[in-house]
């Protein structure tokens, strides 16, 4: 008993020191890259933005089958017609994933036309950028149900299948926002945080499961529509991304399996800063790098 | 060379923020007073809503208490009255023993008003903050304490158990700021005192749905601490107040390695509220209670996730509800837990 519990605590030091030089070989050395040909993947928020670019790089790398979940048909059709001229099986389905019936039929309609999804990606996401004050209260919910609900009802949906088949890969495409808020965006951020804290308890879940991961990214500001206006104080600095780097990369870490990704690398140095600084500390940074008047110029998609 | 400038005046002023925390830690700064005030407190009817309760009551704040079980809020509400008879008491013998007036506060009619309200519904929240504004008056202290946890694994769990964690937890913080924010903008006075959990800091597995909504509640409080400070509101305050597990009743059941167990016991549930209440009084931005979950909290923004999962895993934290949830079950079985939520 005290042994044990002595050759745990020897071990622990070990067991890090191994993880943390695994993960900078991991940096340094040729990943080892998973299969895509026999994965179904299915894209919330499909059509347009970083979804269709996140539908091309997994058409790429040889995916089986995509099927397009969004609310703009028109936006869907021409990214299932884009994927089918590369070869690859798609299809699309018209779908809010703020509705939770809406969801569950899809998600049976999906199963009945298309098969098994193994590779779910959560993509879907709506900013209204506005401050508290300043917020429609149905506006403030509708975030809350398309970015976190939405995460919920779609992985209720796809995981118990994946569970059976012993293979399967929940991805969650959130925001830096999630870990370090902005004013101008609250219903985004607070969406944000709480789907990063679902995907973060649903890994630790499904450590035990075998065949079945989870992955999330936290890019930095991306230049897509729904931001479209935000500006940058210092875009050298830090540029925005592309979508099809983010989805690039996305579908990197799917391959790999790996569980977390901050997309650049420098935001680990802003996640390491906020847990050290004082929060008046804190307040400087964010007024002199521009986070309090990023969003004054903000349009959005329309 | 403008942003030069710029750049050193903000080193300046980072490195300045240090020195003034480090003098917090030593000189412990004088705590305000909430005198006469109109605190409001959701969730009031038990665990922490009661004892911040109590504790406002103790500095002669006007209570404004809100809980969707009535019977509860009264017995606080009950219990706030008792220290407000010992309150003026203490005052009457003050006069006695021919203390000068300017010792004495002036007696301020305390009163403590409860309001039975569900804070998960949105109409809910407006209709009773219309009648606390002319009932009361001016709310200066809104704590959001109100939470519910469901108890259940993500796909045994009731999506309708999931949506009212979600809005209780979380979207209740919009609706009461929301309805008190407008007047503290406009006197340019007030504490909003946003009370999260260590689960809105650090995730574990099995709680998918408690996890969501108070990191929701922490990106929430996060960024309207931001809003306040970009529109120059230096009037408002914001606190956040993180406990580890507290020893209310509401995870019953939850555990992390046993061996680490005396190490980081569950809170009591006063000493956890004395520690908020300090924090809210010296206009403390964060209060993570114990001290322990701020280093928490920066090993896991320095290690990768493998790193950091091996670290749950020797906590136990990776793990901790599942006997909760165990135990959730036996009672829901048992038909005891019916009223719990």
């Amino acid at each position: 008993m005290v042994w044990k519990w002595l050759g745990a605590l020897v071990v622990f030091p070990l067991q890090m020191i191994y993880l943390v030089t695994k993960a900078a070989v991991g940096m340094v050395l040729p990943p080892k890259l998973r299969d895509l040909s026999r994965e179904s993947v299915l894209i919330t928020g499909g059509g347009r933005g970083i979804g269709r670019h996140l539908a091309r790089e997994f058409a790429e790398r040889g995916a089986r089958k995509i099927v397009l979940w969004g609310r703009t048909e028109k936006c869907l059709k021409e990214t299932t017609e884009e994927i089918r001229q590369m070869g690859t099986e798609c299809h699309y389905f018209i779908c809010d994933v703020g509705n939770r019936e809406e969801v569950y039929q899809m998600a049976k309609a999906v199963r009945e036309k298309v098969g098994d999804i193994t590779i779910l990606v959560n993509n879907a996401a709506v900013v209204h950028g506005k401050s508290l004050m300043d917020s429609d209260d149905d506006a403030l919910l509708k975030s809350q149900h398309v970015n976190t609900l939405g995460q919920f009802w779609t992985t209720k949906a796809f995981l118990p299948r994946m569970l059976e088949l012993q293979n399967g890969h929940i991805v969650c495409l959130n925001s830096v926002l999630a870990l370090s808020a902005i004013p101008g965006a609250i219903d985004y951020c607070t969406s944000k945080a709480s789907a990063f804290a679902f995907m973060e308890s649903l890994t630790l879940g499904l450590l035990d499961c075998p065949g079945v991961s989870a992955t999330t990214v936290l890019p930095f500001h991306t230049s897509t529509e729904m931001f479209q206006g935000m500006r940058v104080r210092f875009p050298n600095l830090f540029p925005p991304l592309k979508p099809e780097t983010v989805a690039r990369r996305t579908v990197d870490a799917v391959q790999q399996n790996q569980a977390l990704l901050l997309l650049p690398w420098t935001m680990n140095i802003l996640i390491i800063l906020k847990s050290i600084l004082p929060q008046a500390a804190l307040e400087e940074i964010h007024r002199f790098s521009g986070t309090y008047t990023c969003m004054n110029t903000f349009k959005g998609r329309t | 060379m403008n942003i030069v400038v710029e750049f050193f005046v903000v080193t300046f002023k980072v490195l300045w923020a240090f020195v003034l925390a480090a003098a917090r830690w030593l000189v412990r700064p004088k705590e305000k007073s909430v005198a006469g005030q109109v605190c409001l407190i959701t969730g009031a009817g038990s665990g922490l809503g009661r004892l911040f309760a109590l504790e406002f009551a103790r500095r002669r704040a006007l209570l404004v208490l809100w809980d969707i079980n009535t019977q509860s809020n009264e017995e606080t509400a009950g219990m706030v009255r008792h220290i407000y008879r010992d309150l003026e008491a203490a005052d009457a013998a003050a006069l006695q023993a021919g203390k000068g007036e300017e010792e004495i506060l002036p007696p301020c009619n305390l009163q403590v008003f409860t309001y039975t309200c569900d804070v998960g519904k949105r109409e809910n929240v407006y209709l009773t903050a219309e009648r606390v504004r002319k009932e009361v008056g001016e709310v200066s202290v809104l704590v959001n304490n109100a939470g519910v946890v469901s108890g259940h694994h993500l796909l045994e769990c009731p999506d309708e158990l999931i949506e009212r964690t979600m809005m209780v937890n979380c979207h209740a913080h919009f609706w009461t700021t929301k309805a008190f924010l407008p007047t503290m903008l406009e006197i340019n006075h007030g504490h909003i005192v946003t009370v999260a959990s260590s689960l809105g800091l650090f995730s574990t597995a099995g709680v998918e749905d408690y996890c969501a909504s108070k990191f929701g509640v922490v990106g929430f409080h996060e960024s309207l601490s931001h809003e306040l400070k970009a529109a120059e509101k230096d009037g408002i305050k914001t606190t956040l107040v993180c406990p580890y597990l507290v020893d209310t009743g509401m995870f019953r059941g939850c555990r992390i390695r046993k061996e680490i167990e005396p190490f980081l016991p569950p809170l009591k549930p006063d000493y956890c509220v004395k520690q908020a209440m300090r924090a809210i009084l010296t206009d403390q931005p964060m209060v993570c209670t114990p001290r322990l979950m701020y280093i928490v909290t920066f090993m896991k923004s320095i290690l990768p996730f493998e790193a950091v999962v091996c670290m749950y895993r020797f906590l136990g934290a990776d793990k901790c509800m599942y006997p909760f949830i165990a135990q959730r079950k036996q009672a829901t079985n048992n038909n005891e837990a019916k009223n719990g939520i």
